[in-house]
C-alpha cells in the first residue's frame, strides 16, 4: 500500500497560504505577455512603413528559424544517435560533453566569430545570414541532442534488438526504427532552439539582419513608436506562443512513445575504423565550433587587450543583479512547484502554464511588456514617473517572468525527494514543524535549490535585450558592456566581458554534464 | 508501553469507504499482526494510530489517552508512537547513526549519541553507525528503522509491511531478529502484513481484515482453528470451498463428509477445508492430477465427481493414479452459506 497521504488529506493537514502564492506567481508571469498582445489589439500603430518592418521581420526570423532550426536538428539528433547507439572511440566523454555549447548565449559567439573574421583567425568567414545560422546551429544543437538523447535511450531495447535480428544495417535502424520513434522529442527540442533563435537579438543585430526582435528595437528605438514596437512584440509572441505549443505536445508524446519500463543496457554498434574515426571527429568538431574555438579565442583576445578598469564596474553590477534577480525569481519558481505539485485540478497547473509562457517570449517582448504596465499605472496616477527604481522593478519583474520557469524543474526534483514520507518519519519521531523544516527538509531539498539559484543566476547574466531596454540610465551589466563595444565595432575590448559571461554560463552546464556522466555510470 | 484500543473507526478517501467500524485492541507488550490483502486498509490504520491521518469516526486509545477521535487529532510528533515505513523512510542526509539520534533530541549530546549506539548495537549494526542509508543493504535500511523507530522508547511500534521488500532466506531471518528486538524492548507492536506466515509466526495476537472491515480478532492458534468466516480461514492459507446443504448434521463433499451440526438440517452451506487437512493414501476414491514441488510437502491436485481440490501431501509421498481421501475434522468448517 501507498503510504503517500491522499490529496484529500493533505488538504485537510494544511493552510492553503499555497493557492495565493500561486495565484500572484501566475499573474506575475503572465500579466506582460498579456499587456503586450492587449495593447498591440487596442493601440494604433499609426504607420506605414510598420506593415513593411513586420513583413520583412518576419521573413528574416523564418528564415533564420529554418536554417538555423535545420542545422540544429541535423547535429543534435545526429549526435545523439551516434552517442546512444554506436560504440567509437571517446564516445563516453563526447556523451557529456556535447551540451557544453549550451553555456554561451548566441551573441556571444557572434562577438566571438566576428572578431576571427575580422583578425582573420576564423577558417572561414562567419558573418551575414549564413553566419548567424551556423552560430544558431553549433550553440543551440544541444537542445535536441538532449531530447533527441533521452528518446534514443528511453526506447525499448528489445524493438532495437528485434531490428538487429532481422539483419537492419545500423543505418537502416536509425532511418526506420530510431528516428520515427525519437521524432516526438527531437520535435521537442528543436522546438526550444527555434524558440531561442526567435528571441535572439544580440546576434542577429550584429550580423545586420532584420528579424522581428530586431525590428521590436528598431521601432522602439530608432522611430520611437512605442505602439508599432508593442505590434511586432505581439506578432513574435505569438510565434513563441506556437514554438512551445509544439514543444509541449511533442514533449507529451515522447513520454508516451517511451518504450518499455524496464531499463537494460542498449545494444550498441560497433562502427568500423573509418566510421568510428568519422563520428568522433563530427562529435569533436561540434564541440570545438560551438564552445571550444570562440572561448579560447575570447581568451586570447581578453588577456591581450582586456581594459580591466573599464569591466570591474559592470562585473559588480552584473553579479548584484543576477544575485538579487535569482533570489526574487527563485521564490517565485517555489511557489509555483509547490502548487503544481500539490494541484488536483487544471487550475491548480496555471502557475506552470503561465511560467511556461513567460518562458518562450523573448526578452524584449516581456520587457515591453512589464515597461508598458508601467506605463499604465502612471497614466492612472498610480505611480511617478519612470525613474531608476520603477525601472530596476520592471527588470526585475521580467526576469522573474521569463526565468521562473527555468527554476521550477529542479525545485520540482527537489520537492519529490521530499515526498517520500521523511515529513511522516520526523512526525514519528516527535519533530515540531521548525525542526522537520530545518533539520529534514530543506537539507534533502538543499542540493535542488542551489542548483536552480545557479541557473537562474547565470541566466539573468547571460540575459541582454531585456537588460538593454530596463537598466536603468548608466548602469552597465557585463552583457551591456559586450553588447556595446561590439555595437562600437571594438570587438577586441568585447571580449573580457563576453569571456566572463562565457566562463560563467559553463558552470551550470558542467553540473548538467556531469549528472548525465553519473548517470551513465550508475547505469552501467 | 501502552495498550492500543481501536475503537469503531472509520475512514473515506473521496467516496471510497476505506476502514467501516473497525475495532480491536493491541495489549500493553504484545505484538499484533494486522493481516490483510492490499486494499484491506491495513496501512491506513497505522497511519491513523500514528496520527498522519485523521478519523472520520470512532475512537483511538494509547495508554487508556483518548488520541484520536472526532474533532480531535493529536499531532504524531505528541504521540510518542514509533513508526517503520514500508520504504524505511530512512533520512537520506544524516548517517544511520544520526538517523537512530534523530528521535533523541530531549537527551543531551553525550546521552544522546550513546543511546543511538545501544539501539544500533541491539539490531546488529554498531559498526555501520557512520554509513549512510544508500550505502547500506535493504535488510540493513530496515535494522535501522528499527533501532531509530524504538530509541525514545515509544508507547507503541507500528511496523508497515516490515519485510516485504525482502528476499525469502533474508526475510526469515530477519523476522526472527526484529521479534528477539521488540521482545527485548516490551513494546507494543502492530504490524501490518499480508503474508500469512509472517503474521502467524510472528503475532500473539491476529486481526484479519477485508475491504475496510475486521473478519476475526483472535490468538493465531484460535484464528487457524476457528476461523469465524470463509474469508478469514481463507487468509490463513490455501482452502477449499464447496457448497451444498446440510443433510444430517454433515455436508457432504465428493472427497468425505465435513461436520456441520451447529447448522440446520436443509440449509445451504459453504465448506472450507484447508489443504493440509487433506490426508491422502494410495486407495480409490480420487483421482491424482498433478503433483508439484511445495517445499516441504507436494501440492497435490486432486479429482472426484469433477471436482478439483488441492492438497498439501509429505513431500514424495508414494501416490498411485487414485488415492483414498480422509479429511482431517480440525481443518474443515462450515459456515451457512
Amino acid at each position: 500500500m501507498s503510504l503517500a497521504a491522499s490529496p484529500a488529506d493533505t488538504r485537510a493537514l494544511r493552510p492553503d497560504g499555497v493557492a495565493v502564492a500561486a495565484a500572484i506567481a501566475t499573474l506575475i508571469c503572465a500579466a506582460p505577455a498579456i499587456a503586450v498582445i492587449a495593447l498591440a489589439v487596442t493601440r494604433d500603430a499609426g504607420a506605414e512603413f510598420g506593415a513593411a518592418l513586420i513583413r520583412e521581420g518576419a521573413i528574416g526570423t523564418l528564415s533564420l528559424v529554418l536554417a538555423g532550426g535545420a542545422g540544429a536538428i541535423a547535429f543534435g539528433a545526429g549526435a545523439a544517435w551516434l552517442v546512444t547507439l554506436c560504440k567509437f572511440p571517446g564516445r563516453g566523454v563526447f556523451e557529456w560533453l556535447l551540451v557544453i555549447p549550451l553555456a554561451a548565449p548566441s551573441y556571444i559567439l557572434a562577438y566571438a566569430y566576428a572578431s576571427m573574421t575580422w583578425a582573420g583567425g576564423s577558417p572561414f568567414p562567419v558573418q551575414g545570414f549564413w553566419g548567424a545560422a551556423f552560430i544558431y546551429a553549433v550553440g543551440l544543437y544541444p537542445y535536441v541532442y538532449l531530447a533527441a538523447r533521452a528518446a534514443f535511450a528511453s526506447q525499448s531495447a528489445c524493438a532495437l534488438e528485434a531490428a538487429r535480428m532481422l539483419g537492419a544495417s545500423p543505418s537502416r535502424m536509425f532511418w526506420r526504427i530510431a528516428l520515427p520513434l525519437a521524432r516526438p522529442g527531437i520535435a521537442a527540442g528543436a522546438a526550444l532552439a527555434c524558440m531561442e533563435i526567435a528571441a535572439d537579438y544580440g546576434a542577429a543585430q550584429h550580423f545586420g539582419l532584420s528579424t522581428l526582435s530586431t525590428a521590436v528595437f528598431r521601432a522602439w528605438y530608432a522611430h520611437g513608436a512605442p505602439a508599432l514596437a508593442l505590434q511586432i512584440s505581439a506578432v513574435l509572441l505569438v510565434a513563441a506562443m506556437v514554438f512551445l505549443f509544439v514543444e509541449r505536445s511533442a514533449r507529451g508524446r515522447a513520454s508516451y512513445a517511451g518504450g518499455s519500463s524496464r531499463w537494460r543496457p542498449l545494444p550498441r554498434y560497433d562502427l568500423n575504423a573509418v566510421a568510428g574515426g568519422s563520428a568522433a571527429v563530427f562529435c569533436a568538431a561540434l564541440i570545438v565550433f560551438g564552445a571550444l574555438l570562440p572561448l579560447l579565442w575570447l581568451g586570447r583576445l581578453a588577456l591581450l587587450h582586456a581594459n580591466v578598469q573599464d569591466i570591474v564596474q559592470p562585473f559588480v553590477n552584473s553579479i548584484v543583479l543576477s544575485g538579487s534577480g535569482a533570489a526574487l525569481t527563485l521564490s517565485l519558481a517555489a511557489a509555483i512547484a509547490v502548487a503544481a505539485r500539490r494541484a488536483t485540478t487544471g487550475w491548480g497547473k496555471s502557475p506552470l502554464f503561465a511560467a511556461g509562457m513567460g518562458y518562450a517570449a523573448p526578452g524584449a517582448v516581456v520587457a515591453l511588456g512589464a515597461l508598458s504596465l508601467f506605463g499604465l499605472a502612471r497614466e492612472a496616477g498610480w505611480v511617478g514617473g519612470l525613474g531608476a527604481g520603477l525601472s530596476l522593478a520592471a527588470l526585475f519583474w521580467t526576469y522573474a517572468a521569463r526565468f521562473a520557469s527555468a527554476g521550477v524543474g529542479p525545485i520540482d526534483a527537489g520537492l519529490s525527494r521530499l515526498s517520500k514520507g521523511f515529513d511522516a518519519s520526523a512526525r514519528t519521531l516527535g519533530a515540531g514543524p521548525w525542526r522537520r523544516f530545518v533539520e529534514v527538509d530543506l537539507p534533502i531539498a538543499a542540493p535542488s535549490l542551489a542548483a536552480a539559484a545557479l541557473i537562474l543566476f547565470v541566466e539573468i547574466l547571460k540575459e541582454l535585450p531585456a537588460t538593454l531596454i530596463l537598466r536603468p540610465f548608466n548602469f552597465d551589466t557585463l552583457a551591456v558592456k559586450a553588447y556595446s563595444y561590439a555595437s562600437d565595432e571594438r570587438l577586441l575590448e568585447a571580449a573580457a566581458p563576453a569571456l566572463l559571461i562565457f566562463l560563467a554560463g559553463l558552470a551550470p552546464i558542467i553540473i548538467l554534464a556531469r549528472t548525465i556522466e553519473r548517470r551513465r555510470a550508475g547505469a552501467a | 508501553m501502552s495498550s492500543v484500543r481501536v475503537d469503531k473507526i472509520r475512514r473515506t478517501y473521496g467516496k471510497t469507504l476505506v476502514l467501516d467500524d473497525v475495532s480491536f485492541t493491541a495489549p500493553q507488550g504484545q505484538v499484533v499482526a494486522l493481516l490483510g490483502p492490499s486494499g484491506s486498509g491495513k496501512s491506513t490504520i497505522l497511519r491513523l494510530i500514528a496520527g498522519l491521518e485523521h478519523v472520520e469516526g470512532g475512537d483511538i486509545h494509547i495508554g487508556g489517552e483518548r488520541v484520536s477521535g472526532a474533532g480531535l487529532t493529536v499531532a504524531p510528533e505528541a504521540r510518542r508512537v514509533g513508526m517503520v515505513f514500508q520504504d524505511y523512510s530512512l533520512f537520506p542526509h544524516l548517517t544511520a547513526g544520526a538517523n537512530v539520534a534523530f528521535g533523541l533530541d530531549k537527551l543531551g549530546r553525550a546521552d544522546r549519541d550513546a543511546t543511538a549506539l545501544k539501539w544500533l548495537d541491539r539490531v546488529g549494526l554498531k559498526h555501520r553507525a557512520n554509513a549512510y542509508p544508500h550505502e547500506l543493504s535493504g535488510g540493513e535500511q530496515q535494522r535501522v528503522a528499527l533501532a531509530r523507530a524504538l530509541a525514545p522508547s515509544p508507547r507503541a511500534i507500528l511496523l508497515d509491511e516490515p519485510f516485504s521488500g525482502l528476499d525469502a532466506v533474508l526475510r526469515a531471518e530477519l523476522r526472527d531478529a526484529t521479534l528477539a528486538t521488540l521482545a527485548e524492548a516490551k513494546t507494543t507492536t502492530l504490524f501490518v502484513t499480508h503474508d500469512a506466515e509472517d503474521a502467524l509466526q510472528a503475532a500473539d495476537r491476529l486481526v484479519i481484515l477485508k475491504s475496510g472491515r475486521v473478519l476475526q480478532e483472535a490468538a493465531p492458534r484460535d484464528a487457524y482453528d476457528h476461523p469465524a468466516s470463509l474469508d478469514a480461514a481463507a487468509a490463513l492459507g490455501p482452502i477449499n470451498v464447496y457448497k451444498s446443504a446440510v443433510a444430517n448434521g454433515v455436508v457432504a463433499t465428493p472427497f468425505g463428509n465435513v461436520n456441520a451440526s451447529q447448522l440446520a438440517n436443509g440449509a445451504a452451506a459453504n465448506v472450507a477445508v484447508r489443504a493440509e487437512a487433506l490426508m491422502l493414501a494410495p486407495g480409490s476414491g480420487a483421482r491424482v492430477i498433478a503433483v508439484r514441488p511445495h517445499g516441504a510437502h507436494d501440492l497435490v491436485r486432486i479429482e472426484a465427481q469433477g471436482i478439483v481440490w488441492r492438497a498439501l501431501a509429505p513431500a514424495r509421498s508414494a501416490l498411485g493414479e487414485t488415492v483414498s481421501v480422509t479429511i482431517q475434522p480440525a481443518g474443515a468448517f462450515a459456515f451457512s452459506g
